[in-house]
């Protein structure tokens, strides 16, 4: 990054030129810092997500996205985004519509289901016996699946929509 | 930030400590913003890969394998939410133009009304002018200058995680753009 040579001196008008980009970057730095900083509110919402720690839930990770992982269909512009999570033995599936959600737990149980919408938003579902869930909500930005079943707590990743 | 600094907040936080996870926010707020920045997200996207990320990085917490490195974890997964966003885009029409957000506003955010008095008139010009051009660079350049110019100024295993290119090519690539940069601002001054 110095712009100097193995021998460590630099080469003919070497440090006046790496002086400048030095000077330059900097600029830019206060330009970033002025002109486009990052919004109060949104930083707000990032202290706040430290309530979202929580070392007794366990994760169940995003194991498929259509986003990613489907092959586009032609022509089909607006498919529901399926979503898999797992956390060891236990997978929830979630289709995304533009009317909510759709999810099953697997292997099919009742739980309990929460979704998440933030360090401050959590809105119950409804569950069948099944494990079957909707909710008539589609989530508005990130969201997050709280699930309670058997004594566990499983979150799934955050994600957005 | 530090990467040992970084690891041991990261510790702290874990422990419960509030004000660790603050000053970790307040050190990597900017990094992750400049990976959004950096793709051109719309407003609304924006917003939402950033809380997005922070969001599962409090999830994450303490379980995140290499803590030292936590703003490269931030970094990589700003840059895959972003990824996802722009391919989401791609499966739909483009409707507006996220051009207009790098532009620099026309209002004056509270910062720039501190350094707006006659005598740093001429300095906020210049840094209004430089963050126009850097607009000009070619795609490579203005996001790699953008991440590059965060604060506090990024690690390149930082950069790297955040734009998916080598950390060996960061170096040769930054000082091109930075000439380039320089060359238009002094065509610019001699116009």
């Amino acid at each position: 990054m110095s712009g100097y040579g193995d021998d460590g001196m630099p080469p003919e008008g070497a440090v006046d030129e790496e002086a400048a980009d030095r000077l330059v970057e900097e600029e830019l730095r206060q330009a970033a810092a002025v002109l486009d900083p990052v919004p109060d509110a949104l930083r707000q919402l990032a202290l706040e997500a430290y309530a979202l720690h929580d070392l007794d839930a366990r994760i169940a990770e995003l194991t498929f996205d259509s986003l990613v992982d489907a092959l586009p269909v032609r022509g089909v512009m607006d498919a529901p985004r399926m979503l898999t999570f797992r956390a060891e033995e236990v997978t929830v599936d979630v289709e995304v519509t533009e009317d909510g959600l759709i999810g099953q737990v697997l292997p099919p149980q009742s739980a309990r289901i929460e979704v998440l919408g933030g360090p401050q938003t959590v809105r119950p579902v409804t569950v069948d016996t099944l494990g079957r869930f909707t909710s008539r909500t589609p989530p508005a930005g990130p969201f997050a699946l709280r699930l309670r079943t058997g004594g566990a707590v499983i979150v799934t990743e955050w994600l957005r929509t | 930030m530090d990467r040992t600094e970084v690891g041991a907040l990261v510790q702290s936080a874990v422990d419960g400590d509030a004000a660790a996870w603050k000053a970790l926010v307040e050190g990597m707020s900017p990094l992750v913003w400049s990976v959004v920045r950096a793709h051109r997200l719309s407003e609304a996207d924006g917003h939402e890969v950033y809380q997005t990320v922070w969001f599962r990085f409090a999830q994450h917490l303490g379980r995140i394998r290499e803590p030292d490195k936590a703003g490269a974890w931030l970094a990589s997964t700003a840059r895959n939410e972003c990824l996802k966003v722009l391919k989401a885009m791609a499966r739909l029409t483009l409707t507006d133009d996220p051009r207009v957000l790098d532009r620099a506003s026309d209002e004056r955010t509270p910062e720039e009304s501190l350094i707006a008095s006659e005598e740093a008139a001429d300095r906020a010009e210049r840094l209004r002018r430089l963050w126009q051009e850097l607009d000009g660079l070619g795609e490579r350049c203005r996001q790699l200058l953008r991440v590059l110019v965060s604060s506090p100024p990024p690690s390149y295993v930082e950069v790297s995680a955040a734009l998916g290119i080598a950390v060996g090519s960061i170096g040769p690539l930054r000082q091109r753009c930075l000439r380039r940069l320089r060359a238009r601002m002094d065509a610019r001054g001699a116009a």
